[in-house]
């Protein structure tokens, strides 16, 4: 639980190093800050996988933040009319690569699922190499995604931490395995986690401090 | 779950072929100003910015690279005609999250139906 809440601490406090008074109005910065939240959770279950994972727990919170990430993108195609041209041809390259790793989120949740996944990959090894590499391209085309979008991260600093943020995520793997005793937490600890984080991202830029 | 999934995806695709039922008109693309593709209109009044210095925007008044309206250029142009969402994102969004960011009266810096909804305003 506290790695999960120190990730989810990281990467909304990597949002504020710049402008951190700076909001979009309540109802963009709740939308982005779901974003931010599915964000952290990726990079945690990426880091949290290794030899002791509760598998069963691991799909679950997976789920979560797909779900997470489909409300963030829902959010404004609901709230704002125009949000629509951001998911059709002609739309910037930015939100193009988002829709990317939404479906390679999609491609890593599903095709990680028995029996699914004994029909893709017999051997776990194959199994775990793909599982791995979906993983990390995801974690790449959603710190584009955030990066080049240029609201929240409108700083060099910024973007060099977001890029150490996933490069630490994705290759991190031989110093977050001596984590044995990393204990996942349950849906509802880590919906509760994003929820406060998520609240206070908006806040902080939206009430008059 | 994966019915759950594919709800939630077919509720999306709904909104992108219908629209939304909350989030206000949807604006209507359209070949404003001679643009060779669709694009969205504008909304934009020269009585909100009287404040603003002209050549913050009227750059060709300096620079002497154009006569006419904005859009003569920046929409027939072959050249500059790709550059024009992100050019016209910058300065307009540029010049909102600034004064946003310093707390001074401004206008939307980033929904986007605050600004592309079409005016006949001058």
């Amino acid at each position: 639980m506290k790695v999960l809440n120190a990730i989810l601490g990281v990467v909304f406090l990597v949002t504020f190093v710049s402008r951190p008074l700076l909001g979009a109005g309540w109802y963009w910065d709740l939308g982005n800050g779901i974003g931010f939240a599915a964000f952290g959770g990726l990079l945690y279950l990426t880091i949290s996988s290794g030899r002791h994972l509760d598998v069963q727990l691991h799909q679950v919170l997976a789920y979560a933040v797909l779900f997470l990430t489909l409300a963030h993108v829902s959010w404004f195609l609901l709230g704002d009319a125009a949000a629509v041209e951001y998911v059709k041809f002609g739309a910037p390259d930015h939100m193009w690569i988002g829709i990317a790793s939404l479906l390679l989120l999609f491609v890593l949740v599903t095709s990680a699922l028995m029996p699914d996944r004994l029909r893709l990959h017999k051997d776990y090894s194959i199994f775990k190499y793909w599982h791995r590499v979906i993983a990390i391209a995801t974690i790449f085309s959603a710190t584009y995604h955030i990066v080049v979008s240029n609201f929240y991260v409108n700083s060099k600093l910024q973007i060099l931490l977001f890029a150490a943020i996933a490069v630490a995520a994705s290759f991190g793997q031989a110093v977050w395995r001596r984590s044995d005793k990393l204990r996942l937490p349950s849906l509802t600890m880590f919906l509760s986690s994003c929820f406060v984080a998520i609240l206070v991202f908006a806040v902080v830029r939206n009430l008059p401090l | 779950m994966k019915l759950l999934f594919l709800a939630f995806a077919a509720f999306i695709g709904l909104v992108i072929a219908y629209g939304t039922p909350i989030g206000g008109e949807k604006p209507k693309t359209g070949h404003f100003y001679g643009s060779p593709e669709p694009i969205l209109p504008m909304t934009f009044a020269h009585l909100d910015h009287v404040t603003e210095s002209c050549i913050e925007c009227h750059h060709n008044y300096v620079d002497d690279t154009g006569n006419d309206r904005c859009m003569y250029c920046h929409v027939r142009d072959a050249e500059i005609w790709p550059l024009l969402e992100t050019q016209f994102h910058d300065l307009c969004q540029g010049c909102h999250t600034k004064k946003a960011a310093l707390a001074e009266q401004g206008g939307p810096p980033r929904r986007c139906i605050a600004c592309h909804l079409g005016d006949n305003l001058p």
